[in-house]
């Protein structure tokens, strides 16, 4: 049996939301990766449910392209943040405030 | 023929360059010659010209200056019995003051840009008299305004001095514009702008363009020869070196007018109006300068508004349509009044720049010679007998006179009354300076006559033009003086020119011996009232002699009046416009557009947090909000 796509996509929309509210609200730089990695991850599911939908590759190709980005973003990101934790020895990403108006 | 021609326009602008690019470099001698030679060479050549055409006329194209389509202006020049007796008159003139200038100014810095100016305006004023197109002509009208107003101004330091060259440059311009207009209307009307053919073609114009166009041309020549009501710029004007009084504004520029009615004098000739109207600017013009000499105390401003009055009398033979008599008076007038101040000059020189004539006096042994010279240049200004003043004045009255129309006879009688004054302001002027005590306020000492010194250079140049004022009479004898009034019949293929006169030789004799008893008995009146006592009489502030004299010294109020109508309501405008509109309104306007979206910005600041989570929510929320607009127009568009 399979699952019923609309099933999917609520899976894909909550962790998506949850992502976001991860990000929005958390302080912590690697809380707020944490949450784009699970939005990231969220609509890779869309994209394969939506492959199997329709049975089209394409959707897992955009999945496997979406993984590919979020390592790449992954390693730029530490990278920053090693950075960040160099210069302002904490994490808080409300420290890094000099673009502020 | 052409090479002569080129060659006169050539030389004083070649001396006026060379003096521009590199004047200072040269020695105070070498300008002083480079100058002079030009001037020289252009008179050399002007007396070559005239020697050759004979009366014909000489019509050709030196270069092209600018074309655009079809309208194409081009260096042309005109050379007829008119202009050559201008170009001629004008070198003449000019030869002697560049070489009085040598000395006057030998005190003086600043003597590379004097003979700069002075050789381009030399320049200028051959255009004028030569140029073959109106575009051509306007080049050489702009350019002696402009070497009129650096010369009026050149003690730019004295802010008298730079005033009255800005008030003759802006008064002067009102005409320019008027002049500007009349070439367009030229172009518009007949589609040509050689002077051959706008007075060839004059006659194809209705009478009521005609007198537009003669209009237009008059007004620029009001303003060019300060006539009334523009008359206000010439008196201030003598703030300039004497020299410069002598050549641009008595001799010369001032006739500029005169002689630009006289060249289009075919388009005047069209409307009647015009004609008159020219005859009466000149007869008020006359009496208004007349009665403002009779009172003035500074020298050289006697002979300003004796210029006035005396252009008036050209305008005059211009009105009646006689161009022989007007020419005549110009260059009889040229002689006299550049005699006349170049003499002030040097007894302004002698008595360390001192002008008000009270302060002079008894100056006969002092300078004997120059006695001598001015009493030739008096004598012609007052239309002594047989000096060339009586002969070319007599002329014009007696056109007028014979002049079939009712008005002509109206403005005779005046122009003869205000001829009656011309003798006693031209002999007041002499003897007080020559036979008077100085006179000396209550609150002034005496000008320091002790020691007068003027250079020998400075009154030999007065000599020739003594004999010329005595006796330019010549050029035209009239007829009934056994005569054969030669500068008539020279000038008599010029367009408009009428050189018989059609007077009976009795009616003339009669004229002539008339004006010649006034003029004797004036001198005789004038020596009674001037020669011996001192003058002037102190009498109560209140009488309305007093009345009448400061009149006349004021010159009519007019610069009061226009000070009052014209440049205060103008000045208040302009503050309003400043203060109220442009400051008031529109800058304040700017100004409160520009703080709003200060304020505005200092606002949206506030949404800049730097809070990485903020603006993370912020983009989600944006998001979200174009996503569910979407959604709601994709399910409008659905159902």
């Amino acid at each position: 049996m399979t699952i019923p796509f609309t099933h999917i996509l609520f899976l894909a929309i909550l962790l998506f939301a949850m992502g976001a509210a991860c990000a929005m609200t958390r302080k912590n730089l690697f809380m707020i990766l944490i949450g784009v990695e699970v939005m990231l991850n969220a609509a890779g599911i869309a994209f394969v449910a939506a492959a199997m939908r329709w049975q089209d590759m394409n959707g897992q190709v955009m999945a496997l392209f979406v993984m590919t980005v979020a390592a790449a973003e992954i390693a730029v990101a530490l990278a920053l943040i090693v950075c960040i934790r160099r210069r302002t020895r904490s994490t808080n990403a409300n420290l890094c405030s000099l673009l502020k108006g | 023929m052409k090479p002569v021609l080129f060659l006169l326009l050539s030389f004083p602008l070649l001396g006026a360059l060379i003096l521009a690019l590199i004047g200072r470099r040269l020695s105070r001698r070498t300008v002083e010659t480079i100058a002079c030679t030009a001037v020289v060479a252009a008179f050399v050549l002007a007396l070559t010209a005239f020697l050759l055409s004979g009366q014909k006329v000489q019509s050709l194209t030196l270069a092209q200056w600018f074309s655009a389509g079809s309208f194409q202006v081009d260096m042309d020049i005109y050379y007829d019995p008119l202009a050559a007796m201008m170009a001629l008159m004008v070198t003449f003139v000019s030869s002697l003051v560049h070489i009085y200038s040598v000395a006057y100014m030998h005190r003086e810095g600043g003597y590379v840009r004097y003979f700069c100016f002075l050789n381009l305006f030399v320049f200028a004023m051959l255009v004028i008299v030569t140029a073959g197109n109106l575009v051509f002509l306007y080049l050489g009208w702009e350019t002696v305004g402009l070497c009129s107003y650096a010369l009026i101004g050149f003690w730019y330091e004295k802010p008298e001095a730079a005033n009255a060259g800005a008030k003759a440059f802006v008064v002067t311009r009102l005409g320019d514009v008027a002049f500007g207009i009349a070439i367009a209307l030229c172009w518009i009307n007949l589609g040509h702008l050689s002077v051959s053919g706008i007075n060839d073609s004059a006659a194809s114009l209705g009478s009521q363009t005609a007198g537009i166009i003669g209009f237009l041309l008059l007004l620029a020549a009001i303003g060019k020869s300060a006539q009334l009501p523009l008359a206000v710029w010439l008196p201030d004007a003598m703030a300039g070196p004497t020299p410069v009084s002598a050549l641009i504004h008595a001799a010369t520029m001032v006739t500029a007018g005169v002689y630009l009615l006289m060249r289009f004098f075919p388009v005047i000739q069209g409307s009647p109006l015009v004609m008159a109207l020219i005859a009466c600017v000149g007869v008020i013009t006359i009496c208004f300068g007349a009665l403002a000499a009779l009172a003035q105390k500074d020298i050289k401003r006697i002979l300003a508004y004796s210029t006035i009055s005396q252009v008036g009398y050209m305008f005059l033979a211009v009105g009646a349509g006689d161009l022989a008599g007007s020419l005549f008076h110009l260059i009889s007038h040229a002689f006299f009044k550049s005699l006349l101040f170049l003499a002030a000059g040097c007894v302004i020189h002698a008595l360390h720049e001192e002008q008000d004539i009270f302060r002079m006096g008894g100056l006969r042994q002092k300078m004997p010679q120059l006695f001598w010279l001015f009493l030739a240049g008096t004598a012609a200004l007052g239309a002594f007998p047989l000096t060339s003043g009586f002969f070319s004045k007599d002329r014009i009255l007696l056109t007028v006179f014979l002049h079939p129309q009712a008005i002509y006879k109206v403005l005779w009688a005046i122009a003869a009354m205000a001829a009656i004054i011309t003798p006693i302001y031209a002999f007041r002027l002499f003897f007080v300076v020559f036979f008077g005590q100085p006179h000396a306020d209550r609150s002034q000492a005496p000008a320091p006559v002790s020691h007068p010194s003027v250079p020998n250079l400075m009154t030999w140049v007065l000599w020739p033009l003594a004999v010329l004022s005595l006796f330019a009479g010549f050029l035209n004898i009239p007829v009934n003086w056994a005569g054969n009034e030669w500068l008539a019949h020279y000038l008599a293929m010029v367009p408009g020119a009428a050189p018989e006169l059609h007077a009976s030789p009795e009616m003339e004799s009669t004229i002539q011996l008339g004006s010649a008893l006034i003029t004797i008995v004036m001198v005789i009146f004038a020596w009674i009232f001037y020669g011996a006592r001192i003058q002037p009489s102190e009498c109560d502030d209140e009488t309305f002699q007093m009345k009448l004299h400061s009149l006349f010294l004021n010159g009519f109020y007019l610069d009061r009046f226009y000070q009052t109508r014209i440049i205060t309501p103008y000045r208040k405008m302009a503050v309003f416009l400043w203060h109220k509109v442009d400051a008031g309104w529109i800058d304040a306007g700017l100004d409160q557009i520009a703080r709003s979206f200060l304020t505005l910005a200092e606002r949206l600041r506030l949404w800049t947090t730097g809070r990485v989570s903020q603006y993370v929510s912020m983009m989600v929320t944006g998001f979200t909000l174009i996503l569910c607009s979407l959604t709601v127009a994709w399910w409008y568009l659905q159902i």
